[in-house]
Formats: structure tokens, sequence, C-alpha cells
């Protein structure tokens, strides 16, 4: 993540009510990039191309589910948090999607505003670290072949 | 057998079909709340997604109200127009309120349809647009199954009818529901009412799997059912002929292809006939 960019949020629902409620929510409170869905299938072609940090899905969504979506999100971006907020009190759906995508977070509906902030400012750190670590081996990675480059030039030039 | 002996026994047989008639009311009765209990999942979706917004927006509409407070009063301890903000600020709290109305329009409507349907007088034959009916039972189902089938409704011009309104409520029901499990994945359900003679026809069609020749027979039958343990009763069909056929003297059919659907057709007479007060009939 580069620190000159807002982090973006993508936020998918079918009902373009819950859309504007948390649009409206994080721009009076934050200067995050928040890009709403509201089909499900959208979200994940605009996945596969731009980089998010955290994905904030509703469960269900006609065509595809939250599960199915947030799934999709970890194939394209391992590292982007992926957070299911449902009114769908069903504990079996949020069971299944920790095991099957590996939520960050589970919340219910209706939400409390200052409790997801929080869950997405930690969920941006998260994913930035991740990202930084991931620049960081490639880096060991970069340094580590160039050193062996090395020393199969030094090898070679005394034996 | 004296003359005393047969009033007796007749009077015990009566007695008997008022238990019976009594029992099955309360069957009916119970297998509505429980299809009423599995939609409550639904129900509480379509409820909590508008609670979240309404909830959500009265805690940022007052932070903004803050936020334009601030910049109003900024504005006029330095004699200057307001910051340029306060416009988005404003914008904001209008889209805000906007949802909320919808938000509370949705809340209303489910909770409206939960009345029209729980409705207990139904005891009482009343006259009723069976439209009423239908869309309710439409807007309950819909909660748990809008994300993956359209319902369709072509409906006519139809007279209002002597009926059990309650007892109806629950005919839809089973037969929407029905419907909505014999399409697997995407698929839709129309419903069709028109006038005939002395009756309404309402006409359920799914573009479900069909039912196979081998049940078709059976369906009707109690204790009957191809779902999956606590998915079906076992009793909806039943209970859904007894109400047609026995209490309000209609007819219920149905037309079925294997992998295209099934159309269900539910013909109900718009009057029912004089009952006399000392002489309870027994359906």
């Amino acid at each position: 993540m580069n620190s000159d960019h807002q982090p973006v949020i993508v936020i998918v629902d079918d009902e373009d009510m819950v859309i504007t409620s948390l649009r409206a929510f994080l721009a009076l409170e934050t200067d995050y990039n928040v890009h709403g869905f509201t089909d499900p299938v959208d979200a994940s072609k605009y996945l596969e191309t731009h980089p998010a940090d955290v994905i904030v899905s509703d469960y269900l969504m006609p065509r595809m589910n939250g599960i199915q979506l947030l799934g999709r999100a970890k194939e394209l971006q391992p590292e982007a948090a992926r957070v299911l907020l449902t009114g769908h009190a069903d504990k079996q759906s949020a069971i299944q999607a920790i095991n099957e995508v590996g939520l960050y977070q589970y919340l219910e509906k209706p939400w409390d505003n200052q409790q997801l902030l929080l869950v997405i400012q930690s969920a941006i750190e998260r994913t930035q670290l991740f990202r930084s670590l991931r620049e960081k081996i490639t880096e060991l990675d970069s340094a580590h072949s160039n050193l062996k480059d090395v020393q199969a030039r030094l090898l070679r030039a005394f034996l | 057998m004296s003359d005393e002996a047969a009033g007796e026994r007749e009077r015990e047989v009566s007695d008997l079909r008022d238990q019976l008639d009594t029992a099955n009311r309360k069957l009916a009765e119970a297998h509505k709340m429980a299809s009423l209990g599995r939609l409550a999942a639904g129900i509480v979706h379509e409820i909590n997604t508008p609670v979240g917004s309404i909830l959500s927006n009265n805690e940022t509409v007052r932070r903004t109200i803050d936020a334009l407070r601030t910049i109003v009063e900024e504005a006029e301890r330095n004699n200057a127009a307001p910051a340029r903000k306060a416009t988005a600020l404003l914008e904001s709290l209008s889209s805000l309120t906007a949802v909320d109305k919808i938000a509370c329009e949705r809340i209303s409507s489910v909770v409206r349809s939960l009345k029209t349907f729980a409705r207990v007088s139904e005891s009482d034959l009343r006259r009723v647009d069976v439209h009423e009916l239908i869309l309710a039972t439409i807007k309950l189902t819909g909660a748990m199954y809008r994300r993956r089938i359209t319902i369709n409704t072509e409906l006519g011009d139809l007279p209002e009818i002597e009926c059990y309104p309650g007892l109806l409520n629950q005919v839809f029901l089973n037969l929407i529901v029905n419907a909505a499990q014999a399409i697997e994945g995407e698929g839709s359900i129309t419903i069709r009412t028109r006038p005939e003679a002395d009756c309404v026809h309402i006409a359920i069609t799914d573009t479900g799997c069909g039912i196979p020749a081998a049940l078709r027979p059976k369906i009707f039958s109690a204790g009957f059912t191809t779902k999956p343990f606590g998915e079906g009763t076992g009793i909806g069909l039943t209970i859904t002929r007894e109400i047609v056929v026995d209490t309000h003297g209609g007819t219920i059919d149905f037309e079925t292809e294997d992998g295209v659907g099934t159309t269900f057709h539910v013909r109900l007479p718009i009057n029912q006939p004089r009952r006399n007060p000392h002489h309870q009939e027994h359906a």
C-alpha cells in the first residue's frame, strides 16, 4: 500500500440504502475512497483490476452470495481484508464463511457505526502490514538472488 | 334401537365431529405458525437491513449537524460565507433523510404484511379482496426467496369473496413456499387471478422441477413429504386441500411437467352457502 493513496473500501450490498448510509458515514468520519456495488458480480469484476484494502459484503444477494463473493476476492486479492455484514441471523453462514473464505470479521445488521469503523481501521492496518510484508519478502528474494549471483561469480573468479 | 338411544348416538357423533373440526383448525393454525416460523429468518433480514440504515443514519445526521453548526458559527464569527464543505454536508443530510423514509416504509410494509397474515380471527366468515391476501404472502415469502426467485403477478379484476381469510392466507403461503422449494437455483413464480362464473380462479405456476409421475397421486395425502426433516411437515398440501375444498367448497388441482414446472389451480366460490345457525354444518 502506498502511503500517498487513500485506503480503498469496497462495499457490496444489494440494498442501495445500506451503501448510502455507509458511504455518508465514512465520508464524514474518514478520507477513505469508498466504492459501493449493489451487484456482487460487478464488485467481483471491479476487484479483478482494482486493488482494495477492505471488502465489506452482505450475505444474501442475488446471483452471488456474500461468501461466494468474498471467496472470489480472496483468490484475486488475498491480502485485502474480508468483512461479512449480514442481516441474515444465521450462525451457520458465519461459520461457513470464517472457514471457507478466511473472514477478518463477521458483523450483524443492524450494525454499530463506531464498531464498524474500528473494524475497518484495523482491517486497513492489517492489509497494509501484509502488503509491506510481501514487499519486504520480494526485496529479500531479490537481494538473495543477487547475493547468489555474486557468490556464483566469486566462485567462478577464484576457482 | 329406541328413538332416545338413536338421538343420543347422533349427539355423540355430532360432538365428535365438533371435536374433530376443532382439532383440524388447531392443526391448521399450528401448521401456519410453523410455516411463519420458517420464514422468520427472511423476515428478520428484511427488517434488519432498513433498521441498520436508520440507526447508522441517525448517528451520521447528528454528527453532520454538529459539523454544520461549527461551520456556520465560524462563518458568523468571521462575518464571512460558510465554508464550501457546508453544501456537501447538506446534500448528505438530504440523501440520508430520503434513505430513512424508504427504510421506514420498508419496515412498515413488512409489519403490515405480517398483520394481514397472522390475523387470528379466522372463525369469522368475511368478504375480502383475495389480492390483499396474496400480496401479503408474496411480501413475506419474498424476504426469503427474493434473491433467487422472481415473483410475477397477473391479477385480474376480482370481486371480493366470502371466506375465512386467515385460512386462505395459509393456502397461498403453502402453495408459494412449495413453488419456491421446487425451484433449484434461479427461477420464477407467476400468480394469475381471474373471475369465473361464480368463483375466482387463482393459478400459481413455478418453473421448478415438476412433480414426478409416481408421486402425483399422493401429494394431497397427510404424512407425505419429499422435504428433508425439519423443512416439511407433510401436511401442507393436505391442509391446503381441506381449507379449499372442505371449508370453502372450492376446488384444487394441478398440472405438472418434469423439468418444466407445476401449476396449481385454486377455485374459490364468491359466496358461501347460507348456513342455518341452528344446524351447524360440518364440512
